[in-house]
């Protein structure tokens, strides 16, 4: 008789519980993003836009500092900055601002498309780069973990990104010169199979830059458009 | 990451242990390290250092350690070069850095101007000099125009003639060199008190640098702030935090306290410099509430804490008084369980014996049932050692409250004797007749037996045990295996009685009531019965009526040495001689007591009357005071004492009684 009150109270107890959260996370984002407010989808402003966005970002950029560090040990490369400063990354045919002030005096649209262009030069890099660790007997699980975190989070960082482009053409901050498609350069980088004789040390090396490069050239962006929040 | 961020000279490097290979890895800017490699076996903790000088700052690919060193420390150590060198480049705001250089130990280039800094990037195609040099501090400044992120840089220093000071490590990406300025403007305010006064909690806040362009995102800053106690020398770090405040929790009254703050880039290893420190404290105001609290809390603990140690160390008695222990019923003597199962015939024999302290142990047999009957167990283990003797005069003094000064040999002797188990004891014939057993018991029912050894024909272990008899008077035995009934009560109690100097006369003068054949053949088979290995346990009987004196005042007088060694026998029965005792009681018959052997052998009934020794148990379990002639089987006597005798007590026969009893 207790047991069978006891696992009722239990049991409703549980399903308050699973409302609850549910509830709450239906509350979060579980209604689809959508750039006008129709059909009972949540509007998500642009300043929560810009922030998961800068925040995948930075976490981007920490797991490849990671990755990075963990390679120095295991491999010890010879520090050959001479050689490395001839050498390129295969994002290197995209223009990116070096500087600040070049940053800044960049138009948002040629900002944004520089951005998607990064990342869309990474996609195939980052996930064959995962597919050859995992392959490594050399590194443990977890970086090969790591790796893979890495892959689909610049998956995702390039929707993200795609989505907050979007927004801002709707909300008519940026002009509609930017298109989802990528440009030109940005496929050849990709297409070209430049990064392929890239050794993973290399491969890191590269990514490292470029992610902070996304990260702070987002971070830029946000602050210009919308300077209130956190900047 | 190891990144050294301090401006220590040694820094810990990376390492990587393989086997017996140790890898370490200097991370930075170091233009020559030293390693050290400090080593402890297991069996000394002793320090063997080995310096090794080398030039670059990853290496120490292969340094074979010896196995069983532990601990091996390694340090990076910057030494200074001889030769000019770069000594930092650092970035404040990512936007500009810059350089300093040292001319090492060639003083005639410490001049300004006598070197030249140079530099290149993968923007530039050739090495490009220092566009602003700060020649007092021996710094080049690259200010917004010539400093690209993200893309490497590299440093070189020349002399005159071209002379060029290269190393490739001063090579660099300006986000990875960026140090930020210290935070500004740090101060505190006083959150709250706690309620004992003893510890408050602060606010601290502060602004970002101002170098640090964090407006535009152009870089991302978190913050650590570190505090300690006035008079420690180790400082507390809290989370790194990227608002620009903080709480510090848990501080106490009246200490002094030292906070400072630095900040490094997001995601980036290298800290910028600590900002200035500044001081908290907070006196407590409330002086005479303070202690009141206090005194209120530890007294109540402390009364807490009595309570609970005198509960603790009086549980038992506290216990007691509350929860009384409810008194079981209990009837000394008597075996609930008989009651239980209605036995009452048992249950008054087993009254009677059991009030009077035990029958003897070579009844367990007959006993077994009854588990109230107390016997005295012979240890088998212990046979022979003194202590055992000991062991058995305490026991027998015990149980006939006389002092018997037990002979040591004897006791050896009858070590082996006693050493066979008790349930044996007297149940000798009925069953398969265990010869050696029989004969011990026998011997050991011979307290007094031919002291002079007469007895040659007696069995082995028996004439092993009479001949370690001394002549010292025969004393008591073994008196652990029975006690002597001196009375037997008209109730049917038993009265024991300590048989003090017992002599068991080796005269077959008396024998015990028995059974007709019995009687007949107790003299003519005297002889014979030394040859027979059986049992000829006699009873001895008890005066039922003597007392313990009478008992030992006639014992000496009735002691008649037989004429004849009857080894097999046991022990002659010795009847109580009525004339010198009290009138019998009336509870028995007017039997004679006597049974006169016929053989002329038999002599004066020693008044042994201490004991009666219940020689076997039949089949049914009824008492056999003497043993059945050689002749006829083993013969048990059919009779269940109690169908014979219902008025006696149940399974007691007295001597009278005995004569009763037909085999």
């Amino acid at each position: 008789m207790m047991h069978g009150t006891i696992r009722s109270v239990s049991c409703v107890w549980v399903v308050w519980v699973c409302l609850f959260f549910c509830s709450s996370v239906t509350m979060v984002g579980a209604a689809p993003i959508c750039a006008n407010a129709q059909g009972g989808c949540h509007v998500l402003s642009l300043a929560n836009l810009f922030d998961r966005v800068i925040q995948h970002s930075a976490r981007t950029h920490g797991i490849s500092n990671n990755l990075h560090t963990e390679f120095e040990q295991y491999f010890m490369p010879s520090k050959n900055h001479i050689g490395r400063v001839s050498r390129n990354c295969h994002t290197s045919s995209i223009l990116t601002p070096n500087g600040k002030d070049n940053a800044q005096r960049m138009a948002r649209e040629e900002l944004t498309e520089v951005i998607l262009k990064l990342l869309v030069a990474w996609r195939d890099p980052l996930w064959h780069f995962h597919q050859s660790m995992a392959h490594h007997h050399d590194f443990n699980n977890f970086s090969s973990n790591k790796a893979l975190e890495m892959s689909n989070m610049v998956h995702e960082l390039h929707k993200g990104v795609e989505k907050v482009a979007e927004k801002m053409q709707v909300l008519g901050i940026i002009s509609n010169t930017v298109s989802s498609l990528v440009s030109p350069e940005a496929l050849l980088a990709s297409d070209s199979s430049e990064w392929r004789p890239m050794r993973d040390y290399d491969l890191l090396y590269c990514f490292r830059r470029d992610s902070n490069k996304v990260q702070n050239y987002l971070k830029i962006l946000k602050c210009r458009i919308i300077p209130e929040h956190g900047c | 990451m190891t990144e050294n961020d301090a401006n220590a000279d040694c820094v810990h490097p990376i390492m990587l242990i393989e086997r017996n290979t140790i890898l370490a890895l200097c991370v930075g800017r170091y233009i020559q390290i030293s390693f050290r490699l400090c080593c402890s076996s297991l069996a000394s903790v002793t320090c063997c250092c080995i310096d090794t000088l080398k030039k670059n700052s990853d290496l120490i690919a292969d340094l074979f350690v010896p196995p069983l060193i532990l601990y091996p420390s390694f340090s990076c150590c910057l030494l200074a070069p001889p030769e000019p060198h770069i000594t930092e480049c650092i970035s404040r705001d990512q936007a500009t850095f810059q350089c300093w250089w040292s001319p090492g130990n060639f003083h005639n280039l410490s001049s300004p101007g006598a070197l030249r800094l140079f530099y290149i990037n993968s923007l530039a195609s050739e090495w490009k000099e220092c566009p602003k040099y700060v020649h007092p501090n021996r710094e080049c400044f690259f200010d917004n125009n010539h400093t690209s992120i993200w893309i490497p840089y590299c440093m070189q220093l020349r002399g005159q003639n071209n002379v060029t000071y290269y190393n490739e490590e001063d090579c660099f990406r300006v986000e990875n060199i960026v140090r930020p300025d210290p935070p500004v403007s740090l101060n505190w305010t006083l959150l709250n008190i706690s309620p004992s006064g003893l510890n408050y909690d602060v606010m601290v806040n502060w602004e970002a640098p101002p170098s640090a362009d964090v407006k535009t995102g152009w870089m991302r800053i978190e913050y650590e702030i570190q505090y300690r106690a006035g008079n420690t020398t180790k400082w507390d770090a809290l989370e790194m935090q990227r608002q620009t405040q903080q709480t510090i929790f848990g501080l106490h009254v009246g200490k002094e306290y030292e906070v400072h703050i630095r900040c490094r880039m997001r995601s980036f290893v290298r800290f910028g410099e600590f900002s200035d420190p500044i001081f908290i404290q907070v006196i407590s105001s409330k002086g005479s509430t303070f202690p009141l609290t206090l005194v209120l809390v530890f007294g109540i603990t402390g009364v807490l804490i009595l309570v609970m140690l005198i509960v603790s160390s009086q549980q038992r008695r506290l216990m007691m008084i509350l929860l009384p222990p409810v008194p079981a019923p209990k009837i000394k003597g008597i075996d609930p369980e008989l009651l239980k199962k209605g036995k009452l015939d048992d249950l008054n024999f087993s009254s009677t014996g059991g009030g009077l302290g035990g029958p003897p142990t070579y009844a367990t047999d007959f006993y077994q049932d009854e588990l109230w009957v107390e016997f005295i167990e012979v240890d088998a283990e212990d046979a022979g050692t003194g202590e055992k003797e000991d062991n058995q005069g305490s026991d027998t003094q015990r149980l006939l409250d006389v002092p018997q000064p037990i002979s040591h040999h004897m006791n050896i002797g009858f070590s082996n004797a006693v050493s066979f188990p008790d349930s044996d004891s007297g149940r000798a014939s009925c069953y398969d007749p265990d010869v050696p057993d029989q004969d011990t018991l026998m011997a050991t029912l011979l307290p007094g037996q031919p002291e002079d050894g007469e007895v040659k024909t007696s069995p082995a272990p028996e004439r092993l045990l009479i001949r370690t008899q001394t002549a010292g008077p025969q004393t008591w035995f073994n008196t652990d295996f029975y006690a002597q009934v001196s009375n037997v009560m008209p109730t049917g109690g038993v009265v024991l009685s300590p048989g003090q100097q017992l002599r068991i006369q080796e005269s077959t003068s008396g024998t015990e009531e028995e059974p007709q054949q019995g009687k007949e053949h107790k003299g003519s088979e005297d002889s014979e019965e030394e040859k027979e290995k059986e049992e000829q346990f006699q009873l001895l009987v008890v005066d039922p009526e003597g007392g313990r004196q009478a008992a030992e005042s006639n014992t000496p007088q009735m002691f008649a040495p037989p004429s004849s060694p009857i080894p097999g026998e046991g022990y002659q029965t010795i009847l109580p001689q009525p004339a010198e005792t009290e009138p019998a009681a009336t509870a028995e018959d007017g039997q004679s007591p006597y049974i006169l052997p016929d053989s002329p052998q038999s002599q004066v009934f020693a008044r042994v009357a201490d004991y009666t020794v219940v020689q076997e148990l039949n089949s049914q379990h009824s008492l056999l005071l003497n043993p059945p002639p050689r002749q006829s089987p083993p013969a048990c006597r059919p009779q269940h004492p109690l169908k014979a005798l219902p008025s006696m007590p149940v399974g007691y026969i007295t001597p009278d009684l005995l004569g009763s009893l037909s085999p």
